[in-house]
C-alpha cells in the first residue's frame, strides 16, 4: 500500500527538530525508527503533511553515564542495543529482558527506545484499514464517535502496548523532553495521559531526547514477564515488570509496572507496603500483593484474545515475578 | 565404455535425495513471480470493497475518481456481468458485483490508474450508493433466517446444499455398541496464508488475444473462466502461471482479480496488473470452513469400529465455490480409512455474509478427523486400550472397497503407526509419565521458550492420530473432462557436439544442453511438480536430472493438465509423463530395432545411452537423431493420464467426491506440555510418518510431510480467523492472524513409508497434504493425557484451554458428568456477544457413554 | 527529494517523493525484485534486505532515511556469479519450497552468520524469527543454515577462504541511518 503524500525534514540537529516541530506539530508526526508510524500510515491513521525524521540528528544515540553516575540514554538508541549491550544487561536485566522480547530480531534494529516510549495505543477496532474501520462505522480514537469497546462511554480504552516502559517505570526512570523552551525532565510515569485516544503529555514541539536511569536502580533484580501467543513478532497482551531490591536493613525496594492492560502503563502503587506485610509471613503469602497488582490491571476487548483471559494472566505474572525475584 | 551392472547402478534419479530444478531462481532472487512483472505501458488496477456485509447496489457513481488525473477508468459488475464459479452447479458470484455485496470485503468496483498510488487514492473517492439488508454471520442462525437475508434468491434458508448418506444399518450398529462417544466439535475458519499475496497481469495483444500471467493453481480453470465471462474463445486467450510463492488452495478457484484485471485491460486498452494488499488476501479466503460437527461413535468391547453418525455443518461463507465438494470430503473420508461397517453423516453447507471458503490442505477432511481421532482417543480410554492398539484394530485389509464404494490397493497406515510408535518410545513413555517420571524432553526452541525442565506445574503427555488424503480427485469439478492430465516430452537431435562436452552436473550448470524438454501444464507452485516430472522422465530415459528442461503451464505451449489441487500432480501429471517418456522410448526403439536388426523390446536407455540386446550401443542424441523421420526436427512422445473406472467410486448422489485412485496415510505422535497455571501448551515434538508410496524425492517429500504437519500445528494452536459481532474478519493481516514463527515450531521428525501404490508412477502417491489433519487430533489428545482436559474447539489457545482446566476443577467427578449433550447442534457456534470470537466451554467433560 | 545510496555495490541517486518506501524503490524503480512483499505490514520479513550490514525490513524503511547507506539485496549476495554457500544450502536442503519468503530468509541468515560464524540453533532460530515461512515448517530451513555454515567450515579446514567473509566488513554501521563510526560513543561505560 503506497504512503500518502507528505514532505519529510531531516534535521541534523535536534534544536532544527524542536523548532520546525513547534511551527508543524499540528499536521506533523515524527519519525525515529517508524515500525509503528509506518503501517500506521499505510492504515490511514494518520495523515501527515509534514514527517520530522529523527534518524539525521547527531547525539540522539547511544548509553552513557552522568557526572552523579545515572545513566543516559539516547532516544534514538535501538531496542537491539537496549537488548544487547552487555553493561546495560548487567545492571538493568530488567531492561535489557524486557528489550530482548520486543517484536522480531530485525524490528529490535530498526525500532528506537524513544518510539516505543511513545507509541502510540493499539486496539483491535483501530489498527486496522479505512474500509475496516468504515464497516464498523469508525471509533472515537479516529474519525468516529463511540467506542466498540465500551460502548457507553465517552472514553477510549486503546491499550498501551510497548515493552520498555513498565521496565523503565520499575526502574524509576526519568525522561527528558526537549522543547522550544529548552529541555526539562519528568518522571517517565507523567509522560502518559491516560487516555487512549492521545496517550502522551508532549507540550508543543516537546521532543523525547532521552531516558535516564538512576544509579540506585543499577544492580536491582529484576524479572519481566510478558504473555503474547506466538514467540516472536506479536505484541505483548499483558505484561508486567518488576526491580526489586532487599536491602540490608531487611525491608524491600520493589517497584511493579504493567503494560498492554491499560491506556499507560501503569506503576502500582503501594506495593512496598503489601510487600513488607507479605513477607512476614513464613512462608510469605502474596496473594494480597497480587490482588494489588490485579486491581491496577484493566484489560478491555481490545484484541482478540479474551480480557478475562488477560487479567488471569497479570495475576499469575505478578506472583511469578514476585517469587523469582524474592528467592 | 561402462559394463550394464555399472550402469543400472548408475541409475537412481528416483529416489535420490534432489534439489528442486528450479531452486537457483529462487535463492537467487532471479525468478520471476506475477507481481515481479512489468510491461510497457502497464496501469495498476485497485479494487474497491464493499464495507457493508449485505447490502443491496443501487448505485455507482464514479465521477469523482474518474477526475483524478491519472485515472485512466472505473470498471464495475455491469462491466462483466457473466457469473461463474468453479462448480456447474455453483455459478453464483461475479468478478464485480453488479447487484449485491454479500459479505465485508466483497469487490465492487476497479479503479485503473497509472500508479498504484493514484489508484488507491481514487478508490475513496467513488460513491457507491447501498441499502442495507439483514446480514447473519452464524450457520445456524442463517439457516433460520427470512427471506429478506436470504444471501442468494435461488438458495432458500440460506442452505447451499445438504446431503445424507446411510451405508449400513449404522443406527442397529451403535445400539450394539459396548462403548459410545458423543461430541460437539467446534472449528474455527482458518485460511491458507500463501506468502505471495495473489497478483495477475493482463494484457490484450495486437491482434485482439488476451494474455493473462497469473498466480494460480489452476491455470485450466482459470483459462475457461476467462473465456466464459470474457466471451472469448479459449485460443484467443494465453493463461501463463509465473512462478507461485505457495497456494494450499488459496489459488485453486478463480480469483475475482484475474478476470478484473482481463476485463479492465480490455477498458483501458493498455495492460493491467492488480496485486492483491494482504488484507485482501483474507478476503478472497477460499480457505478452511468453520465446521460444526457432532459425531457419535460406537464401538465393540475388543475395539472394533461398531458405527459412526455424524452431522456436520460448514459455514461457507457468502458464495458456493468449491462448497460441495469441501462438504462431501468431511463425509466420504470419514469412515475410510479404518474398516468401519456402517456409516451415517448429514451435511450442510449453509451461506453467510462472510468471505467464501474452499479448497485448503485437506480439503473438507481436516476438522472431521480432527473430531473422529479425538474421539477415538476417548473411546480408547473407556474401552481401556492403548490408543494406538485401538487404531490397530481397525485397519482396513486391502485391496478392498470401504463402505462408501472407495478403492484402496495400497495402505502403508499400519507401518506408518508402527513407525512413530516405536520412534516416539510411544509405550515406555507413556508408562514412564504415569508413574510421575519426567521424560527427557527434547525442547528445540530459542533461547526465550526454554522452560525449566522440572516445572512442577508443566506436565507432559503424547497423543497419537492417523489421517489420509486422496491422490487426486479420481473425478474432474465438471465430470466431462475426460483426460486429467496430457505430457509431453519433446527430444532434438543434438546439435554437432564440440570434443570433450560431457552432460551431468548440478542444476546451476548449464555446460550440456539439455536432451529432452518435458511441456506440461501442470502448476507449480513450491510444491516440486516441475522437478517431479523431469525426475520421473530422467529415469524413464535413463538421463541424469540435468538432461531434462521442464516448460510448464503457459497454455499457448504447453497441454492440458487439470491443476494443482486435491494432491494430485505426481500421480496423475507423474503417470503422463512417464508414459510420455515411455512413448518416446517406443519411438527411439522402434528405428533402432531396424538399424540393430533385434526386437524392439530388448532396447533400454540407461546412462545417457541407448543400449541394444547385443551390446548396441548409441549416445542418446545420436539414437533420437536416427530415430526422426525424414525432415523432422524433434521426437515427441505422449502421455495422458485419467483415472480408471474403478477408482471412480459408487454412483449414489454425491459419490462422486471422495473416490481416488490410491489415498495416502499418516499416523503421528506428538509430545507437548501443559503449563496448567497459565493454561499454555508447549509441544516439544512431533514423528509423522507418511505413505507416499515411492518417495520419488526424500527431500521434497519430507519437506511436504514436515510442511502439512506444520501447517496443521498451526490451526492446532494459534491460527483462526476471528469475526466481530458485526462480521468484521477481526485479524485480517499477518500480525494477527498468528502463523507459527520458527521460535513457535517444534522439531518434526518425518518418517516415510513406501507401500508402492500399483498404479503410481514408480508407486509413488501424495505427499503435500495427507499429513495435515492427524496432527490437531495428535495434540488434543496429548493435552488430554498431560492435563486430563478434552478441547472441542481448536486452536488450543492458553485461553482456551485454561478455561477448561477450570471447567475441569469445577466439575463433579468422572462419571458423574451430566450428559448434556443435546442431540442436534443447537449451541451457538458462531461469535456472539461482545468478543470477537467464537467462545464455547471449551472443556465440556466428556459424554457418559451408555 | 534527491537520495543517494548504493545498492549491491552500485551507487545510486534517485529523484524520489519523500512518501517513497525503500520497497517500491528495489521493487519498482531499481526492479530488484528479488526482494518480496508478503504484508506490507513489517509483520513477515519478507522484505528484508540488509541496510550498512544490518537486517532491515525494506516495506517500513522510507528510503529517503536510507540516504547514504549501503544496501544490499537478494540479487548481490552472489560472488562472481556464484551463488553463496548459504542460497546453495537453502537449494539443497529443501529451505525453498514455493521460494518466497526465501530472499528475506536468505538476508536474515547472512545477516546472522556475516555476525556469528558460529551460532547455536537457538541462536539461529531467534535471528530468523521474524521470517514467516508459510511452506517448510522451519525444519529444512534451519538444515539448510546449518549444512551452509558446516559448508563453511569444511571450506576453512582446507585453508579456503570463507566465501561470505567478504561482506561483513564494517557492518556495524547502524540501521537505515547513514553510516556512523561505531554505535556507542567510545567509553559509554568504563
Ligand atoms: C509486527 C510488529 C510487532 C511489534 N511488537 C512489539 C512488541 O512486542 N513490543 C513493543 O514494545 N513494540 C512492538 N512493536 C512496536 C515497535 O516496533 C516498537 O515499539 C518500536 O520500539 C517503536 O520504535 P520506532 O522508533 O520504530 O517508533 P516510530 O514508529 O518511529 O514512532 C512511534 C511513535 O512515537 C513517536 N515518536 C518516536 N520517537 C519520538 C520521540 N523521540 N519523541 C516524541 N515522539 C516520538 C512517533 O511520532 C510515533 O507516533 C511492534 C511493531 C510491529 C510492526
Ligand atoms: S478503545 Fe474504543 S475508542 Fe479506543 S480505539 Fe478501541 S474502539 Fe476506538
Ligand atoms: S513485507 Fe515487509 S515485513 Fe512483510
Ligand atoms: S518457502 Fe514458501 S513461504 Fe517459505
Amino acid at each position: 500500500m503506497p504512503l500518502p503524500a507528505f514532505q519529510l525534514h531531516r534535521p541534523r540537529e535536534l534544536a532544527e527538530a524542536v523548532a520546525l516541530w513547534a511551527e508543524r506539530g499540528a499536521a506533523g508526526k515524527l519519525l525515529a525508527g517508524g515500525t509503528d508510524l509506518i503501517p500506521s500510515l499505510k492504515q490511514g491513521l494518520f495523515a501527515p503533511d509534514h514527517l520530522i525524521d529523527l534518524g539525521a540528528i547527531a547525539g540522539m544515540t547511544g548509553i552513557s553515564r552522568a557526572a552523579n553516575g545515572d545513566w543516559l540514554i539516547g532516544a534514538m538508541t535501538r531496542i537491539h542495543e537496549l537488548a544487547e549491550d552487555p553493561t546495560l544487561g548487567r545492571e538493568f536485566p530488567l531492561l535489557a529482558a524486557a528489550a530482548a522480547q520486543i517484536a522480531s530480531p530485525v524490528l529490535r534494529r530498526m525500532g528506537t527506545l524513544g518510539g516505543n516510549l511513545c507509541l502510540d495505543t493499539r486496539c483491535l477496532w483501530y489498527n486496522q484499514s479505512y474500509l475496516w474501520r468504515q464497516s464498523c462505522g469508525f471509533c472515537l480514537k479516529k474519525d468516529g464517535s463511540v467506542c466498540h469497546v465500551a460502548p457507553g462511554g465517552r472514553r477510549c480504552w486503546a491499550a498501551f502496548s510497548a515493552d520498555t516502559a513498565p521496565a523503565l517505570l520499575a526502574l524509576d526512570a526519568g525522561v527528558e523532553l526537549a522543547g522550544p523552551a529548552g529541555a526539562r525532565w519528568l518522571p517517565l510515569a507523567d509522560l502518559y495521559s491516560g487516555a487512549g485516544d492521545h496517550p502522551l503529555r508532549l507540550g508543543r514541539g516537546e521532543i523525547l531526547s532521552r531516558v535516564r536511569l538512576p544509579a540506585a536502580a543499577a544492580g536491582m533484580r529484576g524479572s519481566y514477564q510478558k504473555f503474547r501467543i506466538r514467540n516472536s513478532i506479536d505484541y505483548p497482551l499483558a505484561a508486567l515488570a518488576l526491580a526489586l531490591r532487599r536491602e540490608a536493613t531487611g525491608g524491600v525496594t520493589a517497584r511493579l509496572a504493567l503494560t498492554a492492560l491499560n491506556p499507560a502503563p501503569v506503576l502500582v502503587a503501594g506495593l512496598e507496603r503489601c510487600l513488607a506485610a507479605a513477607l512476614a509471613a513464613d512462608p510469605p503469602d502474596l496473594t494480597a500483593a497480587v490482588q494489588l497488582v490485579n486491581r491496577a490491571a484493566k484489560p478491555l476487548s481490545t484484541s482478540t484474545v479474551p480480557s478475562d483471559y488477560r487479567r488471569d494472566m497479570v495475576q499469575l505474572q505478578a506472583r511469578r515475578a514476585l517469587e523469582a525475584c524474592l528467592a | 565404455m561402462a559394463s550394464r551392472p555399472q550402469l543400472e547402478a548408475a541409475r537412481a534419479v528416483i529416489g535420490a535425495p534432489t534439489a528442486m530444478v528450479d531452486a537457483p531462481r529462487k535463492t537467487s532472487g532471479a525468478g520471476a513471480y506475477t507481481d515481479d512483472l512489468a510491461v510497457p505501458g502497464m496501469l495498476h488496477g485497485k479494487i474497491l470493497h464493499s464495507h457493508l456485509p449485505h447490502a443491496r447496489i443501487r448505485g455507482v457513481d464514479a465521477g469523482a475518481a474518474l477526475a483524478l488525473p491519472g485515472v485512466r477508468c472505473v470498471i464495475t459488475g455491469a462491466d462483466a456481468p457473466t457469473a461463474y464459479g468453479v462448480l456447474p452447479i455453483g455459478k453464483d458470484e461475479c468478478a464485480l458485483q453488479p447487484d449485491k455485496a454479500r459479505y465485508i470485503g466483497d469487490n465492487i468496483a476497479c479503479v485503473v490508474a497509472e500508479s498504484e498510488r493514484i489508484a488507491a487514492a481514487a478508490l475513496p473517492l467513488i460513491r457507491v450508493e447501498y441499502e442495507p439488508l439483514p446480514a447473519y454471520f452464524d450457520p445456524e442462525a442463517a439457516m433460520a433466517a427470512p427471506a429478506a437475508g436470504w444471501l442468494h434468491d435461488h438458495r432458500p434458508n440460506n442452505i447451499e446444499k445438504e446431503y445424507h448418506h446411510v451405508f449400513g444399518d449404522p443406527d442397529a450398529a451403535m445400539a450394539r455398541a459396548a462403548a459410545v462417544c458423543r461430541n460437539r466439535y467446534v472449528c474455527p475458519a482458518v485460511t491458507h496464508a500463501a506468502m505471495e499475496p495473489h497478483a495477475t497481469l493482463a494484457r490484450f495483444e495486437p491482434d485482439g488475444g488476451l494474455t493473462v500471467w497469473s498466480s494460480t493453481q489452476v491455470p485450466y480453470y482459470l483459462h475457461k473462466t476467462l473465456a466464459r465471462v470474457l466471451q472469448m474463445s479459449m485460443e484467443r486467450i494465453r493463461v501463463i502461471k509465473p512462478m507461485v510463492g505457495g497456494g494450499f488452495g488459496g489459488k485453486s478457484e478463480v480469483c475475482p482479480l484475474e478476470i478484473v484485471a482481463a476485463v479492465a485491460a480490455r477498458r483501458a486498452g493498455a495492460p493491467v496488473k492488480i496485486t492483491y494488499s494482504r488484507e485482501e488476501v483474507f478476503y478472497a479466503h477460499r480457505g478452511r470452513p468453520l465446521q460444526i460437527t457432532v459425531l457419535e461413535t460406537g464401538a465393540a468391547a475388543d475395539g472394533k469400529i461398531l458405527a459412526v453418525r455424524a452431522r456436520v455443518i460448514q459455514d461457507g461463507g457468502a458464495y458456493c465455490g468449491y462448497g460441495p465438494v469441501t462438504l462431501l470430503y468431511s463425509g466420504a473420508l470419514l469412515g475410510a480409512m479404518y474398516d468401519i461397517p456402517n456409516v451415517r453423516w448429514d451435511g450442510y453447507r449453509v451461506l453467510t455474509n462472510k468471505p467464501a471458503c474452499g479448497a485448503m490442505r485437506g480439503h473438507g477432511t481436516v476438522n472431521t478427523r480432527f473430531a473422529f481421532e479425538a474421539q477415538l482417543d476417548e473411546l480408547a480410554e473407556r474401552l481401556g486400550l492403548d490408543p494406538a492398539e485401538l487404531r490397530r484394530r481397525n485397519f482396513l485389509r486391502p485391496p478392498c472397497r470401504t463402505v462408501n464404494g472407495l478403492r484402496v490397493l495400497s495402505y502403508g497406515l499400519p507401518e506408518c503407526l508402527e513407525k512413530v510408535v516405536a520412534a516416539s518410545s510411544w509405550r515406555e513413555r507413556r508408562t514412564a509419565a504415569a508413574v510421575g517420571a519426567p521424560p527427557a524432553a527434547n525442547d528445540g526452541r530459542g533461547p526465550q521458550r526454554a522452560e525449566p525442565a522440572s516445572d512442577p506445574a508443566r506436565r507432559h503427555g503424547w497423543g497419537v492420530a492417523c489421517s489420509h488424503y486422496v491422490s487426486g480427485a479420481a473425478n474432474a469439478v465438471d465430470r466431462a473432462d475426460a483426460i486429467h492430465s496430457t505430457v509431453y516430452v519433446e527430444a532434438a537431435a543434438p546439435p554437432p557436439a564440440p570434443a570433450g562436452a560431457a552432460s551431468g552436473g548440478g542444476a546451476e550448470s548449464d555446460a550440456a544442453p539439455p536432451a529432452v524438454t518435458v511441456l506440461t501444464g501442470t502448476a507449480e507452485i513450491g510444491q516440486g511438480s516441475d522437478t517431479m516430472q523431469a525426475q520421473i522422465v530422467a529415469e524413464a530415459l535413463g538421463l541424469p536430472l540435468a538432461a531434462v528442461a521442464v516448460i510448464a503451464a503457459d497454455s499457448a505451449i504447453t497441454p492440458m493438465d487439470l491443476g494443482s489441487y486435491s494432491s494430485r500432480v505426481t500421480f496423475m501429471a507423474g503417470n503422463a509423463a512417464l508414459r510420455a517418456a515411455q512413448d518416446l522410448m517406443r519411438q527411439i526403439a522402434a528405428a533402432l530395432a531396424r538399424r540393430w536388426n533385434c526386437e524392439a523390446e530388448g532396447i533400454r536407455c540407461l546412462g545417457g545411452q541407448v543400449l541394444g540386446p547385443s551390446g548396441q550401443a548409441l549416445s542418446f542424441g545420436a539414437a533420437v537423431a536416427a530415430a526422426l523421420p525424414p525432415g523432422a526436427e524433434r521426437l515427441r512422445g505422449v502421455g495422458t493420464y485419467s483415472p480408471p473406472k474403478e477408482a471412480q467410486g459408487g454412483d449414489f448422489k454425491g459419490a462422486g467426491v471422495g473416490p481416488s485412485p490410491a489415498y495416502s496415510y499418516s499416523a503421528q505422535v506428538a509430545e507437548v506440555s501443559v503449563d496448567e497455571v497459565s493454561g499454555q501448551v508447549t509441544v516439544h515434538k512431533i514423528w509423522a510418518a507418511h505413505d507416499c508410496g515411492r518417495a520419488l524425492n526424500p527431500v521434497a517429500v519430507e519437506g511436504q510431510v514436515i510442511g502439512s504437519v506444520w501447517m496443521g500445528l498451526g490451526q492446532a494452536l494459534s491460527e483462526e480467523m476471528a469475526y466481530t459481532r458485526g462480521g468484521q474478519l477481526a485479524n485480517p493481516g499477518l500480525l494477527d492472524y498468528r502463523v507459527p514463527t520458527i521460535l513457535d515450531s517444534p522439531p518434526i521428525e518425518a518418517f516415510i513409508v513406501e507401500s508402492l501404490d500399483p498404479e503410481g508412477p514408480f508407486g509413488a502417491k501424495e505427499a503435500g497434504e495427507g499429513s495435515l489433519a492427524a496432527v490437531i487430533p495428535a495434540i488434543a489428545n496429548a493435552i488430554y493425557d498431560a492435563a486430563g482436559i478434552r478441547l472441542y474447539e481448536p486452536p488450543f489457545t492458553p485461553d482456551r484451554v485454561l478455561r477448561a482446566l477450570k471447567a475441569r476443577a469445577a466439575a463433579p467427578a468422572p462419571g458423574q458428568a451430566a450428559s448434556a449433550e443435546q442431540d442436534q447442534p443447537e449451541a451457538k457456534p458462531g461469535p456472539a456477544g461482545g468478543s470477537p470470537r467464537p467462545s464455547h466451554p471449551a472443556g465440556a467433560p466428556p459424554q457418559a457413554g451408555k | 527529494m534527491t537520495t543517494a545510496f548504493t545498492v549491491n555495490g552500485q551507487p545510486r541517486r534517485l529523484e524520489l517523493d519523500p512518501a517513497t518506501l525503500l520497497l517500491e524503490v528495489l521493487r519498482e524503480h531499481l526492479r530488484l525484485t528479488g526482494t518480496k512483499c508478503g504484508c506490507d505490514d513489517s509483520s513477515c520479513g519478507a522484505c528484508t534486505v540488509l541496510v550498512n550490514g544490518q537486517p532491515a525490513l525494506a516495506c517500513t524503511l522510507l528510503a529517503a532515511v536510507c540516504d547514504g547507506a549501503r544496501i544490499t539485496t537478494i540479487e548481490g549476495i552472489a560472488a562472481d556469479g556464484r551463488l553463496t554457500a548459504l542460497q546453495r544450502a537453502f537449494g539443497r536442503m529443501g529451505g525453498a519450497q514455493c521460494g518466497f519468503c526465501t530472499p528475506g530468509m536468505v538476508m536474515a541468515a547472512k545477516a546472522l552468520l556475516d555476525d556469528n560464524p558460529d551460532p547455536s540453533d537457538g541462536e539461529i532460530q531467534a535471528a530468523l524469527s521474524g521470517n514467516i515461512c508459510r511452506c517448510t515448517g522451519y525444519v529444512q530451513i534451519l538444515a539448510s543454515v546449518r549444512a551452509a555454515l558446516a559448508e563453511a567450515a569444511g571450506a576453512a579446514a582446507a585453508g579456503a577462504a570463507q566465501p561470505d567473509a567478504a561482506a561483513a566488513g564494517g557492518r556495524r554501521g547502524f540501521g537505515p541511518a547513514p553510516p556512523r563510526q561505531a554505535t556507542k560513543p567510545p567509553a559509554a561505560h568504563g
